[in-house]
Parts: C-alpha cells; structure tokens; sequence
C-alpha cells in the first residue's frame, strides 16, 4: 500500500490536508483532512438575544464575514416575519458583491496563480511580474472599499444590523463607489486576458452534481430560498426550510467521513456551480468573456471553477455597478432599520457566499433569545465533492510520480477555495 | 544587518488578522521589502517551518493541544513573539463561556466520534506563554498593524490607547447610544483604536476590542442597572470577546 499526504495545504484559509491512499494503482481511501480546532460556536451562542448573533457567527469565517452577517440577519429576520426595505435588500447585495470582488481576487492573484506560473507565492510572482499582483491588490482593495463603505469595516461588516443598516451611506460615498467602479471596470479585460493565457489544467474528467441558490431574478447572492440542483440534465429544487436534504450526513463507503450529499451524490457549490446551474444565458459583456474563457457549462473540470470566479469578478463589478446606479436614481433615503420585533419560531436562510451555498438556521424563544444555531458552510457541503474530484485525479493521471500527484492534489482542492474555518462543521477532524 | 526574519502564523481562529496583513493592499509590496516573510502557510507554499524569527505574528486562539505545541515552538524560534487579534489576546469568541461541559457541546456538535477530538477550552496566548506585544481588535486594525510594524523594525515597541472606545466616540461628537437612547453599548469599558466604528454608524459597541486599561466596570455596570436593562443581556454581551479571568 502507499500513501500520498498533503501534510498542511498552503495558501488556503485555514489548517487542512490531504491524503490518498493506494492499493497498487486503485485508491483505496480519500481524505479531505481538516484539523482546525472546534470552536464550538454554534453551541456558545445559545442563550443570546437576536441581535448578538449575528456579530458572533460573523467570527466563523473572515474571508467570508460579510456573507455570515448577512445570511445570519436573513435568518433571524425569517424566524420573526421582518420585512426589509427595498433600499436595504440593494445595499445588502451591492455589500455581498464587494466581498464576493475581494474574495475571488484574493484567491485568483494571491492564493490560486502563483500554481499555474510555478510560484510558490504572490509575493515571489511579485517579484518577477508585479503587473499582475498589483491588478490583484488593485481589485481586491476595490471589493474592500465597497465593504468598508457599505458594511462599516473590511472584516466583520459593522453597520448591518436586524431590519437594515445602522447607517445609510451618503450619495457622496456611492459616488466614489461608483468612480471607483468604472476604473475597475478597466480592469476586466486584463483579468480575462491572464485568465485565458493560462496553461490548461485538467486533472480530472466526469459528471458533477452543481447546486446553486435560485434567486428571483437569477441574479442575485442575496435573495431568494430556494436551490436549483442540477445533475446531467436533471434538475430538482430544495426549499430552504427542507435544507437537511442537503445536508445529510450520510456515510460513504470510501471514508468514514459524514458527507454532504444529495441523493447520495456529492455536488459542487460556488462560482462553477452558480454558472451551470442558473439556467439564465449571459448576456452583453459576459458573453465574450465566458468565449475567451472558453468555459463550457456543464463543465466536469472542477479547474474550471478559477475560471468562473474570473467571470464573477467581472460580473461583481458590472452588477455592483448597476445596484449603484440603481440607488442614486431612486434616490437614497437616510432609513433606520425596519422594526424588529421577536417571536418564538424558526428562520432559516440560504445565501450564495463566494464559495457557494451559505445555510444559517435558527430557532428562537418568545423573547429573542436564541436556542439554537444550526450552520452550513460552503466549504463543508464541497468536502465530498472534493474528495470525489481528488480521487479521479489519481485514477486518472498516468504518472505515479508522488511531486506530480501531490500538486495536481493541491491545485484541486484551491480551486475549490477552500475556507477551511468555515467547515469545521461536518467534516471530519483529526 | 539582513532583513528582520517574520513569521505569521494562524492558531484557531477566523483567519481574520491575516487577511488584514493581506488587505494592506497599498502597502503590501513595502511590507514584503522590509522584512523576511520566512513562514505564511496561508500565502506561500514554501516555507521554513524551522528557522528562528526576529518577529512571530500569531493570530488565534488556543484550542487544541495541538495548537498549544506549535504555539510553544513558535515561542521558541522568536525573539518577539506578538499576539495578533482579539482571540490571541483576549480568547476571544471561542472563549465566551469557558465553564461550558465541553463534552457535552462536542457531542451535540459533531456526534460521538466529537468525544475522541483534540479540544480544549479557548485559551489566549499569554495563558501558555509569554507574548511580548498585543495588539488587540476583531480583527486588528490596519494602521495599529503598520505602525507596530514600523516601530519595531526601528527597535521600539508601539502604545497603544488605554483609554476607552467612549473617547473616540465622544471626539467625533455622536450623540451616546447609551445614555440617550438606552441601548447595550460596551464603547465605555472596550479598548479604543478602532476610531469607534460601531457608535458612528449608530450601532452599539459590541465590545470586539476587548476591555480597555483605564475602564471603569463598576460605573458601567450602574449606568445599566439605572437604566433598567437587563442584566443577562449585559452579562452575555460582556462574555462574547473576552471571558472573565483572562486579564494580563
């Protein structure tokens, strides 16, 4: 027997690793190893009242902070029947793209490219080719500013709170947003050109299982609860309340890891799955990067997903653009939060978060203090997935070379970007 | 004399103080001329994991015995070791109820196999050994960061405020959530630095910074008894970013 181990996955967030396992040439065990310690963090928060929660959930994850404030609010705001303005569903999703800009061009420039150029890190490729890291921290800075301006702070938002937003940014604000936006707007074709030069990677072939929130306009990271799964053509939708089909747990016979699945196969979340699953074709701009990207949809390369997040940063940008613009028309009211007023119940929300479906659930007594938390990361519904993906990575590279087999291993599970931070729900520990 | 030689490391945590480093984007490429990054799991793939350190910037909290043993030899490899963030410093969410049967949580969490996990309760980083600088926020603060950064590669170590978030929020002349309109607000015993970002886009401090040197708990705690508010919502607000009995 042998053994292929990525003892400690760099340039990921979070502490996690990988190990294969090989009777001569099938494998005969996959893992997707996370050692994070437990934080125990859905448990701790029992007992506080409704608009603690959000703060303290938010520390799940920094990466995707604003994506936790955000889907804890919507599910908070369920349990109690809170209906929020029209003006705050727009800065929530203009929120929403900001992180989902930074976190793709943190990944993209600083964590996914240095593989695919043979540099160990951002800041070695830095030296050699500053053009293209300082495009990224040029981009990632722009999604940074939306957040800082919109949600108060670049990690862990400040300013949204149950019914709203504490404060209503000024016209001025948005207008800087807006000048900002345009300049990076200048932006996109370098991306997709350096997206589209890259060296093809595809590691691993076959049928993937996609899943991805079905928003009213198709178009949205914010609204909706309902989840679109799409598998060789079939398509079956999940109501937020019936989220545990989703998420249950089922052993597999591969590991002895609890997995998500449905209907007892893995599936995919984030930007590739977002791009398969909404049946809505691009239109405009995108259709000439999605040419140059030459991104098929379905695509069975999980590679692609790097790709897709290519095509999102533009999308993000064009799509915060809009929100803008949508709000200086209408013009922006200094609201205060709608109000909000505790009942015993259940809310449950589902949210896309950059790396794809983001579940909170909670339940609450009569006055607003939670008794139960219940959450789902994206990172933790891909585990499966992913080890599906490594394990056809191995059976299917004809070298047995471990350095190449090790790499291959690496550059899938990053172009899943993974948050291993958030995952620590589900997935085994060691 | 070299570059000083830095490590960033990452305990339990949200890798939130991390990402701040990382969101220096105008300063990034400075930082990187001016010192020797030797160790970033979270951003190279190649790393001495064994050199010794001028500065170790550890984020986190301890919550593993494993944590716990790559925190002691971190402490080993550097000569200024500093707690990054309010979990370093304080425990931070991770530590709000340190008296829970952990047991228990574990298995509610992730069933019986949780029972066999390495797992502690949230420890800050001066609790297992001896840090040099704190800075404190959830996450840090950006410039809070740079300014270390550039005091200590000029040989000194930074101050920072002992003075409360109230300050900072009574400077920029926002009417006291507080005393005005009753709400849970912690600005008057947090650590200040974050220019208070909560009370200025009227939302209460959460406390995220962790208590502040010069605070008055006392006078606090009346100010909310007075105005009738209830003193488990005061009770669980104060625990969630530092616990009690961690102070340095």
């Amino acid at each position: 027997m042998k053994t292929i181990v990525v003892e400690h996955l760099a340039r990921v967030e979070g502490h996690g690793g990988i190990t294969v396992e090989l009777e001569g040439d099938a494998v005969s065990d996959v893992r997707f190893d996370v050692f994070e310690g437990a934080r125990l963090l859905e448990p701790l928060v029992r007992g506080k009242r409704y608009d603690e929660v959000a703060p303290a959930l938010s520390r799940i994850c920094s990466i995707c902070s604003a994506a936790h404030t955000l889907t804890s609010l919507k599910a908070t705001e369920n349990a109690f029947g809170v209906r929020i303005s029209p003006q705050t569903e727009l800065l929530r999703e203009l929120l929403y793209r900001g992180e989902s800009i930074e976190s793709h061009a943190l990944h993209l420039f600083l964590l996914a490219l240095p593989d695919y150029l043979n540099y160990p890190s951002a800041t070695a490729l830095a030296a050699d080719k500053p053009d293209i890291v300082l495009l990224g921290l040029r981009l990632k800075k722009l999604g940074n500013r939306i957040q800082e301006t919109i949600g108060g702070r670049a990690i862990h938002p400040v300013n949204v709170v149950p019914g709203g937003f504490g404060k209503v940014p000024a016209v001025d604000q948005l207008l800087e947003l807006r000048s900002a936006l345009i300049e990076g707007m200048k932006d996109s074709d370098t991306v997709v050109d350096l997206m589209a030069s890259l060296p093809a990677a595809e590691f691993c072939r076959g049928n993937t299982v996609y899943a991805a929130l079905l928003s009213p306009n198709l178009d949205s990271y914010y609204a909706g609860d309902e989840v679109m799964i799409a598998s060789n053509g079939d398509r079956s939708i999940i109501r937020a309340a019936e989220y545990r089909e989703l998420t249950n747990e089922q052993s597999v016979p591969h590991s002895h890891a609890r997995h998500s699945t449905f209907r007892g196969k893995p599936f995919m979340v984030g930007s590739l799955a977002r791009l398969t699953v909404k049946p809505r074709r691009p239109t405009g701009r995108l259709v000439v990067v999605r040419e140059r990207l030459q991104l098929q949809a379905p695509a069975g390369n999980p590679m692609d997903n790097n790709k897709a997040q290519a095509l999102e940063l533009v999308r993000d940008m064009e799509r915060a653009l809009e929100t803008i613009e949508q709000l200086l028309r209408e013009g922006v009211k200094d609201e205060r939060p709608v109000g909000v007023h505790p009942r015993a119940g259940t809310g449950t929300a589902i949210t896309e978060a950059p790396r794809g479906l983001l579940i909170h659930s909670y339940t609450y007594d009569a006055e607003g203090r939670i008794t139960s938390a219940d959450v789902i990361t994206p990172t933790a519904l891909n585990a499966a997935s992913m080890e599906m993906h490594f394990r056809r990575a191995v059976e299917q590279c004809a070298e047995r070379d471990d350095a190449v087999l090790s790499k291959r291993l690496q550059m899938i599970a990053r172009a899943y970007d993974p948050c291993i931070s958030c995952s620590v729900h589900l997935v085994r520990r060691r | 004399m070299g570059k000083p030689a830095v490590g960033i490391f990452g305990l339990t945590g949200c890798a939130g103080d991390q990402l701040v480093i990382l969101n220096c984007e105008d300063r990034l490429l400075d930082l990187v001329s001016l010192v020797d990054i030797r160790d970033f799991l979270m951003a190279s793939s190649e790393n001495d994991a064994e050199c010794s350190l001028d500065v170790a910037l550890v984020e986190g909290a301890v919550l593993s015995n494993r944590d716990a043993e790559k925190l002691r030899t971190i402490r080993k490899r550097a000569r200024i070791l500093v707690a990054l963030g309010t979990c370093a410093v304080w425990g931070g969410v991770a530590a709000m109820d340190r008296g829970a049967d952990r047991r228990k949580l574990l298995e509610e969490v992730y069933g019986e196999t949780g029972l066999n996990y390495d797992s502690l309760p949230a420890q800050a980083l001066h609790e297992i050994v001896k840090v040099d600088l704190n800075i404190t926020g959830c996450p840090i603060e950006k410039d809070q960061f740079l300014t270390a950064i550039a005091n200590l590669l000029n040989g000194d170590v930074p101050v920072y405020p002992s003075y409360p978030v109230c300050t900072e929020c009574r400077m920029l002349e926002n009417n006291c959530l507080l005393i005005e309109h009753g709400e849970v607000c912690c600005g008057p015993i947090t650590a200040a630095g974050c220019n208070a970002r909560c009370p200025e886009m009227r939302v209460p401090c959460v406390g995220c910074r962790g208590p502040a040197a010069d605070a008055n708990p006392s006078s606090f705690l009346g100010m909310f008894e007075e105005k009738g508010i209830d003193p488990r919502v005061i009770a669980t607000r104060l625990r969630t970013f530092a616990p009690e009995g961690v102070a340095q």
